[in-house]
């Protein structure tokens, strides 16, 4: 289907899939910026500097709405038509979906200005070609809450089954905290030699207690013992 | 049913043009030719640049005997007496127009035929090397072929003409395939880009031609969408030059909607000149430089109908 520029939504603006996650949208965006930049020698025997302008705001005003999940939400609700219509997600790429507009464990999230949700399948991405539900996106601003105090130490088993517990991928994490995956393979593996130095650890730890919404100051310590211990094997 | 068919085909003409003069068609054409005669594919280079051939010359090869120009001449009766078997196994070249001055551009019975006769050749790729330029016969060959490939540098001078010149091929094809007067005369106009009923892109064309009428636009709609010209940035020196391409990319899906596929680049290097100057083929001269590393890449790409992504880059 034939689009003008002015026609084209956020999405197909920044050549991003709509179920681009937030880091996705970002590197898109930066890309799509230096494309339509005003001395760009690809540019300028097709667009006049008046298109560029226009088209270089459009892409500002996209990526400012799609980089809020908030606005991303909201903005997704007025293109359910568009978004129904997509094909079912391609198998390989198990992306986290981070802008399903609804989350049935989380109704505070949903936006109060709209109508009557109807089911939140009707646009959540189509997952019938996945072969297990897909998990549900991480969700930037949990509730942190003190840690379950009937576990005596959070050892990287335990922030495993925490995680599982909350149905979230390692992906998912990543995605939130912004840590790489391998990093937190390695905490939940309890690979001491490949992880960095206690003071860097000590902040992978924290951000990961808070992606799982948990008071990090506990967690991190009983895990930060755990490493000096490896790292300072007791003397015999 | 229709991918097997597809599959079984055997024969692929790809035409290589660019629009600009001097921007490394023949060149690229010629070492495209090696390659795919090193994998075993019988490759026949047709040099359809017929006003200033010169693909013999990246071959390595003389000033040839027999020409296109004896064949368009009818001074041969068949295309197969104009072929010249080369040093390369599973490479032949029919060589460019030299002495006839008219076949520079030669008239529609003339190209017909050429086409006509290409058609019944064996050979796995046929490759048209361009001229420059946008002139029809250009054009028409572009169209014709299976896959129409674009050479561009990465300089304003050459992706202007590359522009014009996916303009010009996408409303000749247009054209070919309307037949109502008013709307033909419409595309006319449409090409004048300073036309006075507002007509800027592709898109503003389909959409008044279909309130004329509308099966005719819903026509031009899937002409948009299966006019899939490839692209190869020559003469790369920088990573910003790389990512011309996807600018180039971008760019036409957004202007005229439609999807040029990148399917590589070829890095600068002064081994092209000094190959060119020895009239020797730059990938049997130097076969573990960095351009002909990325011949092969291209090569690879056009085979498996794969293209450049963004991860390749970073």
């Amino acid at each position: 289907m034939l689009k003008k520029i002015e026609d084209l939504n956020y999405y197909e603006l920044l050549e991003v899939s709509p179920r681009a996650t937030s880091q996705e949208i970002h590197k898109a965006y930066e890309r799509i910026r230096k494309i339509y930049d005003p001395n760009s020698i690809a540019l300028y025997s097709l667009f006049s500097p008046d298109e560029t302008e226009k088209i270089r705001q459009r892409v500002e005003e996209a990526y400012r709405t799609l980089i809020y999940e908030e606005n991303r939400r909201m903005y997704d609700l007025s293109l359910r038509d568009y978004l129904d219509e997509l094909p079912p997600q391609e198998q390989p790429p198990a992306r986290p979906v981070s802008a399903t507009p609804v989350q049935p464990s989380h109704p505070s999230s949903v936006p109060p200005a709209s109508p009557p949700m109807p089911s939140p399948a009707a646009y959540a991405a189509p997952a019938p070609a996945a072969p297990a539900p897909v998990p549900p996106p991480p969700v930037a601003a949990l509730p942190v809450q003190p840690p379950p105090q009937d576990i005596a130490e959070f050892s990287g088993t335990v922030l495993r089954m925490l995680r599982e517990q909350r149905g979230m991928t390692i992906q998912n994490v990543a995605d939130t905290t912004k840590l790489s995956a391998r990093y937190l393979e390695c905490i939940e593996e309890e690979n001491f030699a490949k992880l960095p130095a206690r003071p860097y650890l000590r902040g992978f730890l924290v951000n990961y207690a808070k992606a799982l919404g948990y008071e990090p100051d506990r967690i991190a310590a009983d895990f930060l013992k755990r490493y000096d211990a490896f790292k300072n094997p007791p003397k015999k | 049913m229709i991918e097997l068919q597809e599959a079984l085909r055997k024969k692929e003409i790809w035409a290589i043009g660019g629009g600009k003069g001097g921007i490394g068609k023949s060149l690229i054409t010629g070492n495209i030719g090696i390659t795919l005669a090193r994998l075993k594919k019988k490759v026949l280079l047709v040099d359809a640049d017929l006003g200033g051939a010169n693909l013999h010359t990246t071959l390595g090869i003389g000033v040839p005997e027999m020409t296109l120009s004896d064949f368009l001449n009818r001074r041969v009766e068949t295309i197969q007496e104009v072929i010249i078997k080369t040093a390369i196994p599973n490479l032949s070249l029919i060589s460019g127009a030299q002495d006839f001055l008219d076949a520079a551009n030669p008239n529609f019975a003339q190209k017909t035929r050429l086409l006509r006769h290409l058609e019944t050749l064996d050979a796995d790729y046929i490759l048209l090397d361009l001229g420059a330029g946008t002139s029809f016969n250009i054009l028409d060959f572009f169209l014709f072929s299976d896959h129409g490939i674009l050479v561009v540098l990465p300089e304003p001078t050459a992706i202007e003409n590359a522009y014009r010149f996916i303009k010009s091929a996408f409303y000749r094809r247009f054209k070919k395939v309307v037949t109502n007067q008013n709307v033909k005369d419409l595309i006319d106009a449409a090409m004048d880009q300073k036309n006075s009923m507002g007509i800027r892109t592709p898109v503003d064309l389909i959409e008044r031609v279909k309130s004329m009428e509308k099966e005719v636009g819903e026509i031009l709609e899937l002409e948009v969408s299966t006019f899939r010209p490839k692209l190869i940035v020559n003469q790369v020196r920088t990573k910003n030059d790389v990512q011309i391409g996807f600018s180039m990319k971008s760019a036409c899906q957004k202007y005229f909607g439609i999807n040029l596929e990148y399917l590589g680049y070829v890095e600068y290097d002064d081994c092209v000149w000094q190959s060119i100057r020895s009239k020797r083929p730059l990938v049997i001269e130097y076969p573990y430089s960095r351009p002909a590393r990325c011949i092969e890449r291209v090569v690879h790409n056009l085979l498996r109908k794969e293209q450049m992504t963004l991860s390749m880059l970073y």
